[in-house]
């Protein structure tokens, strides 16, 4: 009887235990669907009457940490709530947030400022989606909180989503080719710029034992960001309204000769042999460090790779960097940014403070700021020679703000036509397809998409 | 009465042994099961509020996509490729560590099972090096055979790179196989191997005629189990690898869902590659036990 009695109480208490856990699910369950439903909060009124906004209320931040960390995130995030006091600021963060935070923007409760930078986060997506505030009317006006007009402060200008502007680039960040300049200097080579002394230097190179090109196939992004784009803008005569009409998804600009010329270039580099053979199934860190140790003499990538490699470089390597190679004598170089942006959520509850927020970071004296923090180059227009920031990021800017370089402002291409790009790209270096195909290719991804 | 409530009591034991796991199983199975084809009769780009239902839309696109179908290819290929490579040489190892008795059987047997505690990612990434083509092994080994320095991109060539993903993956599911058929070889009565060397089998006819009928049973199992895990799981060994590329010639359906879901936003269309695989590892399952039923001996 006991042990019958012991076992009807265990029993009882499991099943307990189950339907508490089962009333966990549907508690979650109600958790994620609600607040769509009572989305007006109460507290989003500003004191509008007395001259200056007193911003109060909640103000969620979300911001992925990646590759640019989050001192400059802690730093500005501190200083706006010094100066808004009765505002409650909470800060989501992290490598993972675009993941966690994910449930939130499907529910419409999204946070109310956002940081697009990272996995599974895609601007043009989100803005397809319909998740980002248009800000296009309020910039027309807008001023940042020292009274300077936030879009004339830009490096590069927002991309335009049929005309209208959702986000805001934050970073300034170029694509280009590397080499080690001590190499160079020690072999005799001459630093190439333009693609006639490319190919010049590159024939030197070969015929001194060394791959003259390496990239990594298994992410064609950078190949296509640092040597094709470029490559079309200066075959185009340096307009880049061909990338962005790409970009908007028209057939005619995929077929311009532009395109083809600049695939041509890629089939050249590959015939000559120039395009090391081990590319195609590499990840960056391998191709990076196969040029780290002057295995292969030029890479296309970022200008973060001297801070993503810090690590690893070797004394005496010295890097040398141009936006791009691909233009001919004569013409100005080709910098193709790349960056990460800003927004505010079209279902944020707190506009009013996120409006503020981009006031607050759209200032001069953030510029050199970022610089020093993040280590890259800021989108905002100063001069971070007298700040603390390393010194490629210097040149870097001052390259970027050259009259005599076309920087191609941020580009997203939708995610399938990137893809198919990207795809085809690594087919056309290994002699899979010819220029054609890939046209061919691409288009009938783009016609795909643009219905 | 006394009966009545014997049998309440009874009831409610094996429901308290019933339910929880029920309701565990319909909380983690059924249910994604259930939303997974639910979402699969949308357009959702996995990130926006709106979804829009566009009935079986997403399956004609699917039957329409060339991936897809490289995908499923290169996923059967996998799997009879491992089924193949694993149960011959799982089968070869257990019978020649079981039947011919030598000294380094047991130090072999912990070598063998080392890659199956290894994480498929370290093993990815291990065999990535061995194929690399400037400082991988495969290459360098090569090299000493031949004049030139041998430079083959092992991931990269233009067609078949599947071919280089399933040497990693029968090398890294040997060893548990391997396991299996042991224990299935010690469960055989000495007396029987006895016996028939004293009628004159040599060793092939022991095997072909006592050993392979007798753990017929636990290859069964185990090539059920090869299909089921590669047409599930082949994903990881692909994404860490390759992911699905170059040009997408080593897609299987696992990477070309994530691919789709996370990076080109179509959760819908991914989730239609979720019920794919779905029922396809319910045909091939069911297809698979009609061909591989075979008379079992049972020992008595």
């Amino acid at each position: 009887m006991m042990i019958k009695n012991k076992f009807a109480a265990m029993s009882l208490a499991v099943v307990l235990a189950t339907m508490t856990l089962a009333g966990c699910g549907s508690d979650k369950e109600k958790a994620t669907d609600t607040p769509s439903t009572n989305e007006p909060a109460a507290d989003t009124s500003t004191n509008e009457s007395s001259g200056d906004k007193k911003l109060t209320g909640d103000f969620e931040i979300q911001y992925f940490v990646g590759g640019y960390g989050d001192k400059w995130w802690k730093k500005v995030i501190a200083d706006f709530q010094a100066a808004n006091p009765d505002l409650n600021i909470k800060e989501m963060s992290g490598p993972k947030i675009n993941e966690q935070n994910k449930p939130r923007w499907i529910g419409g409760n999204p946070p109310d400022f956002v940081y697009i930078d990272g996995p599974e986060l895609n601007d043009r997506q989100m803005v397809e989606d319909g998740q980002l505030e248009d800000l296009t009317e309020w910039l027309k006006t807008g001023t940042n909180v020292d009274g300077d007009n936030i879009l004339d402060l830009l490096t590069q200008a927002p991309q335009q989503y049929d005309g209208k502007i959702y986000n805001i680039p934050l970073v300034l960040n170029s694509w280009g080719i590397f080499w080690n300049k001590a190499l160079f200097k020690e072999k005799g080579w001459q630093e190439p710029q333009n693609y006639a002394d490319f190919l010049k230097v590159s024939e030197q190179i070969k015929a001194a034992g060394v791959t003259p090109f390496i990239h990594t196939g298994k992410y064609p992004y950078y190949i296509n960001g640092a040597v094709l784009y470029p490559a079309i803008v200066s075959a185009n005569n340096g307009d880049f309204t061909v990338l962005q009409d790409m970009a908007a998804n028209k057939v005619e600009a995929f077929n311009s000769p532009a395109v083809l010329g600049a695939l041509n270039k890629i089939v050249e580099m590959r015939d000559k042999g120039f395009i090391d053979k081990a590319s195609i199934q590499i990840n960056h860190t391998d191709s990076q460090m196969l040029f780290l140790q002057n295995k292969d003499a030029f890479i296309p990538n970022g200008l973060w790779l001297p801070n993503e490699m810090s690590k690893d470089i070797p004394s005496g390597f010295d890097f040398g960097f141009i936006p791009s190679v691909m233009q001919d004598a004569g013409q100005k170089v080709v910098a193709n940014t790349s960056t990460a942006t800003v927004a505010i959520a079209k279902n944020g509850k707190n506009k009013e403070a996120a409006k503020a927020f981009l006031q607050f970071i759209f200032s001069k004296a953030q510029a050199s700021q970022w610089a020093e923090l993040s280590g890259s180059p800021s989108n905002i227009k100063g001069d971070i020679s007298a700040s603390n920031a390393p010194n490629f990021v210097k040149d870097a800017a001052k390259y970027l703000n050259d009259a005599n370089t076309i920087v191609i402002p941020t580009i997203t291409f939708n995610a399938d036509v990137d893809k198919a790009m990207q795809d085809a790209t690594d087919a056309l270096t290994i002699a899979k397809i010819t220029p054609e195909e890939w046209i061919s290719r691409v288009t009938d991804v783009v016609k795909k998409v643009a219905k | 009465m006394n009966t009545g409530s014997a049998k309440w009591q009874r009831t409610l034991f094996i429901a308290s042994f019933i339910v929880p796991t029920l309701a565990f199983f319909s909380l983690f199975t059924i249910y994604p099961v259930a939303k997974g084809l639910y979402y699969s009769l949308f357009d959702w780009s996995g990130m926006s509020q709106d979804k829009e239902f566009i009935g079986l839309d997403n399956f004609k696109a699917l039957f329409q996509d060339p991936i897809v179908w490289r995908a499923i290819g290169n996923d059967y290929f996998l799997v009879l490729g491992k089924i193949i490579g694993i149960m011959l040489l799982a089968t070869f190892f257990a019978v020649s560590l079981t039947r011919f008795n030598f000294k380094l059987a047991g130090f072999m047997r912990s070598i063998f099972f080392i890659p199956n505690v290894i994480s498929v990612v370290v093993i990815g990434v291990l065999w990535s090096f061995i194929y690399n083509p400037q400082i991988g092994f495969l290459n360098a080994f090569l090299s000493l055979f031949t004049e030139d320095k041998v430079t083959i991109a092992w991931l990269g060539f233009m067609n078949h790179t599947i071919w280089m993903l399933l040497p990693p993956a029968i090398w890294a599911g040997i060893g548990f196989y391997m396991i299996l058929l042991i224990a299935a070889i010690q469960n055989i009565p000495a007396s029987y191997f006895e016996a028939a060397e004293l009628e004159g089998a040599g060793q092939w006819k022991q095997f072909r005629s006592i050993t392979l009928p007798l753990i017929w049973e636990q290859m069964k199992v185990s090539i059920l189990n090869i299909m089921m895990t590669t047409l599930n799981g082949s994903f990881v060994i692909v994404w860490i690898m390759t992911e699905g590329g170059p040009d997408n010639s080593t897609q299987v359906m696992g990477s070309y869902l994530y691919q789709m879901a996370f990076r080109q936003y179509h959760f819908g269309f991914a989730a239609a590659i979720g019920v794919l695989i779905l029922v396809l590892s319910l045909i091939t399952t069911v297809v698979l036990q009609r061909l591989l039923r075979h008379e079992t001996v049972e020992l008595s």
